[in-house]
């Protein structure tokens, strides 16, 4: 029999082109710049489109009169991507989920890929060739975002400032799916690009979509802010001619937002016989989504500060801003700031005192906040569902209500910190060095979630102002020059974070559900419980182990039957299937212990520059949700890794089997949940400016720089990155989990700096 | 000083960009109606259509497209514990909920449950847990029934205040009548699979009073009841069948989906009220009483040319698409193609020469699926798409928009084979026989009749079995059958049973102990967020 390698058939190495042209300058009272990029991406799947964006900037600002100045920034972006599969994870699932043996480039008599092969395969392969030949899709964004400044310096006093922009974004996405039902293989199995293109498209095929589909999507977005802000600075020494070294400057600010979507999709199924054809000549078509929202929000802002010379400052100030998720006649919402530091290095104790010469900066600083996060625009209009039925229209109840009673979220932080500056070296070596060190601590009251009613109540869901979480956390640096010589530079930088983030509170004290965007494994929010805690069943690794309420996972009448695996896990004598808890507990924190950075950069000359960033993240944990599927069928290769059961070492299919299978097929379970702690060499790169060598007429700057990005990666992580999430993208419930994501990519660039 | 006026005037300026502004505060979503749309008679005719089709049969919070919405998820649930139909996919369990504690082949040898849990009665106390989310299948029919309930409250809440044009007296009796009705089918859902329930009479609010089942299927009575007296209280028959035209989207007026009159509704009421009595009894407790009860309810009940409620595909899938229904989920090229498979047992309970396993069943290369899932779900058929051909011969399966009519509740046939049974359980084999040839004749079966050739209790009461479990498929109600005919009880087994092997090997004396739990508990989705309150009944089958 062939072995295919899929990974071969599908992948290829890909090229990017990034090229940027910068003109500016300055006269007198005007300065401009003007920037053309322009990048090209391919992608790593062969036949899943590609990627481009072009940029062009005009940024000009002009002095109209004394201190009067007007800057307009404008920007336009045109992006254009047409790949299938933007995240690739649908198409690694399907080849991750087949069996080798399968050629997903055989093509039938009639010149056809099949979408299936037979569950001999692995019954969630799929032929993505077949999903890519008869699904095209085109997305084109426009980006245009416009911003006025006006700037007037009346006096030393008093500063005005107003500045308005405008980003209008628009998108267009317009999928197409060809006729399949030519094809013998679709027909056979009844599968259609419909069902695996990883693009939503609204026509079903088991309505005769299969026979064509033209989906378009229309989304824009404009988003308006206007600021006024009055500076109004006062130098009690200076200004009021008074003894002392206080300085004030008071901010009062006016602050403006508006954004308004407009979303349009439609589609049309069944395409005539003839080609070419459009939209319009589609056997059916329909309006699947036509929605506008509009979010207004406006209020003042005022701020007081005072600087006391260069020992110590403080500020005070509060915002206070209507919302129209409250509706006209509802009151603003008013949330209060403030920060101080000290300086005690500035006093004349310290500038005399000996250990100066080494710690010449401490600085203590604090700072507090409150700010509240508004519901989304509609959150507290309850309204009813709508549909087209026939010629027919009906409205329902939404399985997600919304909520009149619901309030703003309130983030509040505390941040407490410190900085040193030290001259350590006399000579070269270690001249100086800066420390920080921040601790932080965040609570967010009455946040806002979609949470679970009883389902008796005949809706789902209510968006409910239904937790209280915390973070605490810590953040240091230290920044080192290593060297300096005439020649030679060489900086050093560690950073270093810490965080915890727990639930604190859930309203009834209930135990609500959080689904994961990743698949199949769900979160639990739980009072005392971790941000993100993923459930699941354990797998014990002693026979008479305890769960954490003090009880058996197994029967001690039935522990005989059981016994441990050369691999650590319990598993039973007969079936050597391993077991797992009858419920479902906390499978351990995934988020990662601490966090660090380590960056070096050397330069000799300004000719040479070298840098290099290794990233190190300990403690964290990973779902492996990739590896769990590829256990269904036997397609992982740790089938292939013996295990010794109750005296006989064999390749027990029955035990990886069985971790995929016992007690629910696809379960979440500790076996795949992993260490993911990891080492990556995050960037490496090399750059030469020729002009620095050589004399070049006309060129001011020609650098050619060499870099690479995730070279090295050093884990105990068994799947191929331990740095994805497959989660809702900036959640932050939502992601340890690694379903088919595809791995951060080593890449080479090869750069070229010009100036002129 | 100096600067402020500057001050003045930047308050002024914000004062003004203030009031400016104002406006844009006043929003109100644009675009959904809000349920003030309820207070007109447009919008709760309007909404007597979703509130039904969609809140009632489509639209949850969790869901899955391997097994869809309640046509083809809770309704194919039914059908796989009633072992109509196998699965392998283990999405919200599929391949374990009707998977056999064992199966005896010919050979001899046993095959058990291969699953962890190996007992179906274990797999329902895993399955319910409120962490499982959309993976309990337990969650389903619950939810979309209370989903049922809680439109039909609020249509109800919102008829007294809306004001009607013209005969508003028969507009109202429709209305009432409509959301009655789906209370009582609603009800008679969850007590006949529910352990306990819950009596709600109020639309986006519930009560932890948790009744039996035997209260629900009461309350399910009393609903009818009421659906029945408000039908009847239309003054214009009219009006009363317009306005249900106007609720019933007009693609399912076809065949027999057309507006019920008052009188076909409670002939569709008595066959319900007949159901809800014959399945929640198991055959061997019903005394004659029951037995009289249910051919009174039948004899009254479902007549051949009355119209029912039924549920239709269209071409856009506006509400629903073939793949939403048990049929759409099953029909393949190939045996065992689809995410349903059609099972050896419901296969073998054609008889030879039954046209209408020529037309519907088509034997392939055996569907011999991983022996690690299941030890019943092998299968050499598949069921045909449109049938074979032969023409005037039911067909089970058809994936043309709107070709398929499910029948949602009752229909004809369930209420003539109810009919059927409790004459044949009463002394009157001959009669019941004569309906079952009926019925075979109906559906274009080419079998010759059975009525007045002598057959004895147990070969009628075959005969009944067989053609019910035929007649009866893929509706969501197969599973009350295998019930009460104490077929799933773990102390007994089938016998008899056609089964494959993972190998492909036929055997036609198969044993088959199924072992499944007759009533589930309420789901943990329920009890978490609505825990008991004192005095409830017990919400966990103790078996």
């Amino acid at each position: 029999m062939l072995w295919y390698d899929h990974y071969k058939m599908f992948f290829k190495k890909a090229n990017s082109f990034n090229n940027s042209i910068n003109i500016n300058g300055a006269k007198e009272k005007m300065d401009f710049a003007f920037i053309l990029s322009d990048s090209r991406q391919q992608t790593v799947f062969k036949n899943n489109g590609d990627f481009s964006r072009t940029n062009l900037t005009a940024n000009i600002g002009v002095e109209l009169a004394k201190g009067l100045k007007f800057r307009s920034i404008t920007q336009i972006v045109r992006t254009n991507d047409t790949q299938l599969d933007p995240t690739g994870r649908n198409m690694f699932y399907a080849i991750n989920n087949a069996r080798p043996f399968a050629n997903f480039e055989q093509r039938d008599a009639k010149g056809m890929y099949s979408p299936y092969f037979g569950d001999a395969v692995g019954v969630n392969h799929y032929n993505f060739n077949f999903i890519t030949e008869n699904a095209k899709v085109k997305d084109l964004t426009i980006d245009v975002l416009q911003s006025f400044n006006l700037n007037y310096r009346v006096n030393r006093f008093v500063e005005l400032d107003a500045k308005y922009g405008i980003n209008r974004s628009s998108y267009n996405s317009r999928y197409e799916i060809v006729d399949q039902t030519a094809n013998e293989g679709a027909e056979f199995w009844q599968y259609w690009a419909e069902f695996y293109s990883p693009r939503t498209s609204f026509g079903s095929p088991t309505t005769g979509s299969e026979s064509g589909e033209i989906n378009e999507r229309n989304f824009v977005n404009t988003f308006q802010n206007f600021t006024a802000n009055a500076t109004i600075k006062l130098d009690f020494e200076k200004d009021l001619k008074l003894k002392i070294p206080l300085k004030s400057a008071t901010l009062v600010g006016w602050d403006y937002r508006k954004r308004e979507t407009t979303d349009f999709w439609s589609y049309g199924v069944n395409s005539p016989d003839f080609t070419p054809y459009r939209a319009v000549n589609m056997a059916e078509y329909k309006i699947a989504t036509d929605a506008t929202t509009q979010f207004a929000t406006y209020g003042v802002l005022v701020n007081q500060h005072f600087d006391w010379g260069e020992l110590a400052g403080a500020s005070a100030g509060f915002r206070s801003d209507y919302s129209s998720a409250f509706g006209q006649g509802s009151k603003p919402f008013t949330f209060p700031r403030g920060d101080l530091y000290i300086r005690p290095s500035s006093l004349g104790i310290w500038q005399n005192a000996k250990f100066s010469n080494v710690l010449n900066e401490w600085k203590i600083r604090a700072a507090y906040g409150e700010a509240g996060i508004q519901p989304g625009a509609y959150d507290r209009f309850p309204i009813l569902g709508t549909a087209t039925v026939g010629s027919q229209t009906a409205l329902s109840t939404p399985t997600s209500n919304a909520n009149p009673d619901l309030q703003v979220e309130v983030a509040k932080e505390l941040e407490i910190g410190t900085d040193f500056g030290l001259t350590i070296g006399k000579n070269k070596w270690f001249s100086n060095a800066s420390i920080a060190f921040t601790y932080w601590a965040r609570t967010s009251e009455n946040v806002i979630d979609r949470v679970d009613v009883a389902p008796s109540i005949g809706i789902g869901r209510q968006l409910t102002n239904s937790m209280t979480l915390k973070s605490n956390g810590v953040q240091a640096s230290l920044n080192l020059n290593v060297f300096r010589s005439k020649d030679w530079n060489w900086d050093f930088t560690a950073n270093f974070s810490k965080q915890k983030s727990w639930v604190d509170k859930v309203l009834n004290d209930a135990q609500l559900i959080k689904l994961s965007s990743a698949g199949s494994t769900s979160y639990i929010i739980k009072a005392g419980d971790k941000i993100g805690q993923i459930y699941g069943y354990i797998f014990p690794t002693a026979v008479n182990q305890l769960d954490p309420n003090g009880v058996p996972y197994i029967d001690p009448a039935a522990q005989k039957d059981y016994t441990v695996a050369s691999n650590g896990y319990v598993v039973n004598k007969t079936t050597r299937q391993p077991f797992a808890s009858a419920k479902q507990y906390a499978l351990g924190d995934p988020n990662p212990k601490f966090n660090m950075a380590f960056i070096n950069s050397v330069s000799y000359k300004g000719i040479v520059t070298f840098g290099m960033q290794w990233d190190w993240v300990s403690g964290s944990k990973l779902y492996n949700q990739t590896k769990e599927w590829m256990y269904r069928d036997g397609i992982h290769a740790d089938y292939a890794i013996p295990v010794n059961i109750d005296g006989q070492t064999e390749a027990w299919s029955s035990f990886y089997r069985g971790a995929y299978a016992v007690r629910q097929a696809n379960g979440t379970k500790s076996y795949f949940m992993e260490d993911a702690s990891f080492w990556r060499l995050r960037n490496i790169s090399v750059g030469v400016d020729f002009t620095k060598i050589f004399t070049l007429k006309g060129f001011t700057k020609l650098q050619l720089v060499l870099s690479g990005r995730n070279l090295i990666t050093k884990t105990k992580y068994t799947g191929m990155d331990p740095e994805v999430s497959s989660g809702t993208s900036n959640s932050a419930w939502d992601r340890a989990v690694d379903n088919n994501t595809i791995p951060n990519i080593k890449s080479y660039q090869v750069g070229l700096n010009i100036g002129f | 000083m100096s600067f402020k006026k500057y001050i003045y005037g930047f308050a002024l300026a914000g004062t003004l960009l203030g009031a400016g502004c104002k406006k844009d505060l006043a929003v109100s979503n644009p675009n959904n109606p809000t349920p003030d749309a309820l207070n007109s008679e447009s919008g709760i005719v309007t909404f007597a259509t979703g509130g039904v089709y969609i809140t009632g049969f489509r639209s949850l919070k969790y869901s899955d497209g391997v097994y869809g919405p309640f046509f083809s998820g809770a309704m194919g649930f039914h059908e796989l514990m009633a072992d109509v139909i196998g699965a392998d996919a283990a999405n919200a369990f599929l391949n374990q909920m009707g998977c056999p504690n064992s199966v005896t082949f010919d050979n001899g040898t046993t095959v058990l449950n291969p699953n962890s849990p190996n007992t179906q009665y274990a797999l329902v106390r895993s399955s319910n847990q409120n962490a499982n989310a959309g993976s309990n299948f337990l969650y389903y029919e619950w939810s979309f029934m209370y989903n049922l309930i809680g439109a039909a409250n609020l249509m109800l809440d919102k008829v007294e205040t809306v004001s009607f044009s013209g005969d508003a007296a028969s507009k109202k009796a429709a209305i009432k009548a409509w959301a009655y009705w789906w209370k009582g089918y609603a009800y008679s859902r969850i007590g006949s699979i529910y352990y306990a329930g819950l009596i709600n009479n109020s639309a986006f609010a519930t009560n932890a009073n948790y009744v039996t089942k035997e209260k629900i299927i009461e309350e399910a009575g009393a609903n009818l009841d009421k659906a029945v007296t408000a039908a009847k209280s239309a003054t214009s028959a009219g009006v009363f069948a317009e306005t249900l035209g106007k609720i019933i989207p007009s693609y399912f007026q076809t065949g027999k989906g057309a507006p019920v009159t008052a009188a076909m509704l409670e002939r569709n009421v008595n066959s319900l009220k007949a159901r809800n009595i014959l399945v929640n009894k198991t055959t061997a407790t019903m005394t004659a009483t029951d037995w009289n009860a249910v051919l009174t309810l039948a004899n009254n009940g479902i007549n051949s040319s009355d119209n029912i409620f039924t549920a239709r595909t269209d071409a856009r899938g506006d509400l629903y698409t073939s793949g939403q229904l048990v049929m759409g989920r099953t029909y393949s090229s190939l045996a065992g193609g689809s995410t349903y498979k059609i099972s050896e047992r419901w296969a073998q309970e054609f008889k030879a020469g039954d046209k209408r396993k020529e037309q519907n069943l088509k034997q392939t290369t055996p569907y011999l699926g991983q022996a690690d899932r299941g030890n019943a779900h092998f299968t050499r058929w598949a069921l045909v798409d449109g049938g074979t051909g032969l023409s005037g011969v039911a067909v089970y399966a058809k994936s043309t928009p709107g070709a398929y009519e499910l029948h949602v509740a009752v229909d004809y046939e369930e209420n003539e084979l109810m009919k059927a049974e409790a004459l044949i359980n009463t002394g009157k084999i001959d009669e019941g026989l004569a309906i079952i040839d009926a019925i075979r004749t109906l559906q274009g079966a080419g079998l010759a009749a059975v009525s007045g050739t002598g057959l004895s209790l147990a070969q009628a009461k075959e005969e009944l079995r067989s053609e019910r479990r035929i007649v009866c498929a893929f509706r969501g109600i197969s599973f009350y059958d295998a019930r009460r005919w104490g077929v799933i009880d773990p102390a007994t087994s089938r016998t008899g049973a056609v089964a494959l092997t993972n190998t492909g090997v036929v055997s036609t004396n198969a044993t088959i102990k199924y072992g499944y739990l007759d009533y589930w508990d309420v789901p943990d989705n329920e009890l978490t967020y609505n825990p008991p309150a004192a005095g409830s009944a017990p919400v966990k089958n103790p078996k």
